[in-house]
This record gives structure tokens, C-alpha cells and sequence, in this order.
């Protein structure tokens, strides 16, 4: 298992924590976890006395892979603000990068997008970065994942197709464990992103030694 | 990267699962999908005939999530 302090490991995730999001945050924490990774996101701690800035610098300071989904940064409905989080911590990422010594010139990081060239209207200075689009589909957002880590740190891994269906597979086992223990279906749904992390985790472990 | 064990038990667990191009049925253990279906219903049911050899049929939203788990008639 690895642990939060190995920097080559950790994979900060940038995106938003709706419940529209839900679905495709899951997938990207078990994608990463599949391919040996240590998923680092906001909601790993929850401490009402720590400043956000100040939690979102440290994950990013302590990983060497982002993942930067931009797919809802447009406001979704009339007199709906801008939500300009993800766009902004992707800056601290990259600037992290540019600015900051040693081992965070190691640093890599994938963008998403719902869409392909979509957020060129509205972060041009990306226009000649290599964007990958998801559609919104849980199925879509784990192949990109898997083949960007094999293309930057993996020589090989299994199929987009095979970490597709082990998360199926996860997602039955994780409902049937979490229904004999009487949780009910919206606690399964909302349950604290910590919590899905260590099961995901658990199951991964115990596959491994079967 | 982790590798996970084929050899575990026969599994009594079927799976309709979304893919890019359709809806398969997929047994556990089995490397591949059996059938890709064009619709979510034909796939529903060519897989409720495996109900009557003991496997459990486990539909899957779109996202991954459980729509429905029908139980085989064998068993209980």
C-alpha cells in the first residue's frame, strides 16, 4: 500500500465536488488506485479550522501527477456564477511546477474537458495543450486516465476495458458489503469520499492476495 | 501496477455492463464480455435466462453504479 508521503505516487485530483460529479470522481479514484497510485483530493481530510488555499497548495506540493478536470467550469444555468476553482488551482499547479525546484520539475498533469477544444473559449493559453475530453462518461474518463499514466510513468497496464469492468465489478461488491451492514442506498451514494477511498483500498488488497 | 487474481472461485455473478459501443453481459472470472447488445432491455434479458443456472444478474447504471440485482432462481 502506499502512503500519502511518497511524492512519485500521489495523484492530486482537481474537480468538482457536486453530486452530477460523484459518478465520474469515483471512477478517477479507482482508476488510480487500479494502477498503483495514491489518490490525493480536498476531500481526503475535513478540518473546518483549515484554510482551503492552504490544504490545495500541500496536495499539490506533495504529488507528482495532477489531474485537472475542467469539464464544469462554464455555469450551467442562467445567473449561475462562473466556478473558477479548477482553473485556478490548475495555475497553481503548473506555476508549482515552473517556479518551484527539484522534484516539482518532475511534475506531469492531464487536463479534462467535457468536450474537445470547448475550453479554449474560455483559457485560451491552453489552446496548444494536449487536452483529453471525457463526455461525461465514467467509462471514457478511465481510459484517458489509463492511458496517460502509460504513456508518462507505466510501461504497460491492463485495458481501458479491463479497469472498466473491475470497477463494475467493485461498485457490486462495494453495494452488497455496504447493504449487509445496513447502510441504506442514499448512504451508499453520499457516503464521505475518505471512506470510498479505504474501500476501494480494501478490495483492492484483498484481490491481490486471492 | 496491481494485479488482480483470476483464480478465485467460480462466481454465480453475471453483469450488464455499459460499453462505448452497446450493453454486455459479462460473467465474473471471464476475461471477456460474452455478447455486446445494441439496448440496455435485450441485454436485460438474454441474461435473466442465466437466472435459471444460478447466477445473479447484476445491472449496472451507465456510471458504474447498481440499477438492480436480480437473484438467481437456484439458490437461497
Amino acid at each position: 500500500m502506499n502512503t500519502n508521503n511518497d511524492f512519485s505516487k500521489n495523484v492530486f485530483i482537481n474537480c468538482p465536488f457536486d453530486d452530477q460529479y460523484i459518478p465520474l470522481l469515483k471512477s478517477i479514484l479507482f482508476t488510480i488506485i487500479y494502477l498503483g497510485f495514491t489518490p490525493r483530493i480536498a476531500l481526503e481530510r475535513f478540518d473546518s479550522g483549515e484554510a482551503r488555499i492552504n490544504k490545495i497548495i500541500d496536495l499539490i506540493k506533495a504529488s507528482k501527477f495532477s489531474i485537472h478536470d475542467l469539464s464544469r467550469i462554464k455555469a450551467s444555468k442562467k445567473s449561475e456564477y462562473f466556478r473558477l476553482n479548477m482553473s485556478f488551482e490548475l495555475g497553481v499547479d503548473i506555476g508549482c511546477r515552473i517556479f518551484k525546484d527539484g522534484q516539482a520539475k518532475d511534475k506531469k498533469c492531464l487536463i479534462l474537458e467535457k468536450e474537445r477544444y470547448r475550453y479554449q473559449k474560455a483559457l485560451s493559453d491552453l489552446s496548444n495543450s494536449d487536452i483529453k475530453s471525457h463526455d461525461n462518461e465514467p467509462e471514457e474518463v478511465i481510459r484517458q486516465i489509463r492511458d496517460w499514466f502509460v504513456v508518462n510513468e507505466l510501461e504497460r497496464a491492463d485495458s481501458g476495458t479491463i479497469i472498466w469492468d473491475s470497477f463494475n465489478k467493485f461498485m457490486a461488491d462495494f453495494y452488497l458489503k455496504r447493504e449487509k451492514e445496513g447502510f441504506q442506498e442514499k448512504d451508499i451514494q453520499r457516503m464521505p469520499i475518505p471512506e470510498f477511498i479505504r474501500f476501494i483500498n480494501e478490495w483492492i488488497i484483498e484481490r491481490r492476495n486471492n | 501496477m496491481v494485479k488482480i487474481s483470476s483464480k478465485r472461485k467460480e462466481s454465480k455473478r453475471v453483469h450488464i455492463i455499459s460499453r462505448r459501443d452497446g450493453w454486455a453481459i459479462k460473467k465474473e472470472g471471464k476475461t471477456r464480455a460474452s455478447k455486446i447488445y445494441n439496448n440496455k432491455n435485450s441485454a436485460v434479458s438474454s441474461a435473466r435466462k442465466l437466472k435459471e443456472k444460478g447466477l445473479d444478474v447484476i445491472v449496472h447504471k451507465k456510471d458504474g453504479s447498481i440499477q438492480k440485482w436480480e437473484k438467481s432462481k437456484k439458490q437461497k
